[in-house]
């Protein structure tokens, strides 16, 4: 075969994992015991490897603070110490398929959310989302009072979790966003329509199983309307791992920024990150005064969504969220046909009524961004330079990830061709 | 070839005039301001004319 046809090869392969794939939530255990090669003195981050000394503030904070929650130094300023001592390693979640949201940092005693894709069998990561409070260790935040709330997930809500998902068998991702079709949701940077059907079957399933403190851990699982955020964010690496799997892909399987860069990998180069520098998601601020100025370059990994054809891949589906940052309901047409024109395939399951019954684009194709000379847009949460959430909006995809990618792609497949 | 001016006036002569304009909008819009019907093509060059991309892009089948 030559390079087309193994790329061709590659990518339908790819492309069934995406759209034949079942990513399944099964369980929530403790980061340490599930994420392969996750080491006991090991922390989590979100978006492309980036050397300690160049990390912003909320995620230098969030890495402290959960090196400090797993007793891995006694403060904060021991902790990062022995961060840039490379005592407490740090490393890329999407590497080791664990999706970071904004600035979380994942230390190996947190639970972790994990789905299965029963296609493939691979499995995917991502801590629970933790509710509406302002200050929190995903935003950037640590103090005794975050401390005894990770002290809460840890020990009482995430093992009901984990008791009421395995009660209930698994929860299939693609019955809830076939459920929700039509609901509002692009679930990205909205999904209560999602959180809402997930949660049905979870209370459905606490009131069936024996757990302590259950009044408390409905509460705060019916309030938080992102819940099924991050569950999405473990069901995408659960695909994408698999999908890093396969040489020759020209398939998008990561995206992620770390406040200074944002990253891309591609199926056919595995863990290898794609940068640019980090774009600023604009829109609207939670605060009028607040300015760009006052925000960090895109942070998180929540955007790897976008890779499942979600988020601003599929803005038509949830066009209240781009009216509510400023957009149109035109605007977010044009979203979803940027990235319909850029992808392989199309989501069939969540038609969405007022696009034509049209399905999810999914499966960029980095050759097709090159070729045609445009990137797609993602949404976003933005991240303020002190930490807490600035506001929300999108951010075109910096055409020089894609660039580096198909020039590493175009090496490689040169190379291996020529043994 | 000779440039057949004729064929050329018959089409600007035609009752409804429709033109087609291929890349830049700002040549269709200034045509739809003056009344006749513009029908856009959006088209850049491949790669913006990057000619690293096209020639991985050639190797790599697009």
């Amino acid at each position: 075969m030559n390079i087309r046809e193994k790329i061709e090869q590659a990518n339908q392969e790819v492309m069934k994992i995406m759209l034949e794939g079942q990513p399944t939530w099964v369980d929530v255990q403790p980061a340490g015991d599930v994420i392969p090669n996750m080491q006991k003195n090991m922390i989590l981050y979100a978006g492309p490897v980036i050397a300690a000394d160049q990390i912003v503030k909320p995620v230098r904070v969030a890495i402290s603070g959960a090196a400090v929650h797993d007793g891995l130094a006694k403060d904060m300023q021991e902790a990062w110490q022995k961060v840039l001592a490379g005592e407490i390693v740090i490393d890329s979640g999407q590497n080791y398929g664990c999706a970071c949201g904004a600035a979380m940092a994942v230390s190996a005693s947190m639970p972790v959310i994990v789905v299965r894709d029963t296609l493939t069998g691979a499995c995917g990561f991502c801590t629970p989302h933790p509710g509406g409070k302002r200050e929190v260790l995903r935003w950037g935040y640590y103090d005794d009072t975050i401390e005894a709330d990770l002290c809460w997930f840890r020990d009482v809500f995430c093992p009901a979790l984990g008791a009421a998902v395995r009660h209930q068998g698994g929860i299939n991702l693609k019955e809830i966003l076939a459920r929700t079709a039509g609901m509002g949701d692009e679930n990205h940077t909205r999904q209560p329509a999602s959180s809402m059907a997930c949660n049905m079957l979870l209370i459905s399933a606490l009131t069936e199983v024996d757990v302590p403190q259950r009044d408390e851990v409905i509460r705060v699982l019916a309030a938080n309307d992102r819940f099924f955020l991050h569950i999405m964010m473990a069901g995408v690496q659960s695909c994408t791992m698999a999908m890093k799997q396969v040489p020759y892909s020209t398939v998008l399987a990561g995206l992620g920024g770390n406040g200074v860069e944002l990253g891309i990998q591609v199926s056919g180069m595995g863990n290898q990150w794609f940068t640019a520098p980090a774009p600023k998601i604009l829109g609207m601020f939670i605060n009028p005064t607040w300015t760009e100025d006052d925000i960090l370059g895109f942070l998180g990994d929540s955007c790897v969504t976008e890779v499942y054809g979600l988020g601003g891949f599929s803005a038509i589906a949830g066009p209240a969220y781009v009216l509510m940052t400023g957009g149109t309901f035109e605007e977010a047409r044009r979203r979803s046909d940027c990235a319909r024109s850029l992808s392989l395939g199309e989501h069939r399951f969540a038609p969405v009524p007022w696009d034509e019954g049209k399905g999810l684009p999914v499966g960029i194709d980095v050759r097709r961004v090159v070729a045609l000379n445009k990137t797609p847009i993602s949404h976003g949460g933005s991240t303020l330079k002190d930490g807490g959430q600035g506001g929300s909006g999108c951010a075109v995809l910096p055409m020089e990830m894609f660039k580096g990618a198909l020039a590493a792609l175009g090496q490689k497949a040169m190379e291996d061709n020529a043994e | 070839m000779k440039t057949d001016t004729k064929k050329l006036q018959e089409l600007f002569d035609a009752k409804e005039l429709v033109v087609v304009n291929v890349g830049v909008s700002a040549f269709g819009e200034a045509i739809q301001k003056q009344g006749a019907q513009v029908i856009q093509v959006d088209w850049k060059p491949m790669a913006g004319g990057d000619d690293e991309m096209l020639k991985l892009l050639e190797m790599m089948g697009m």
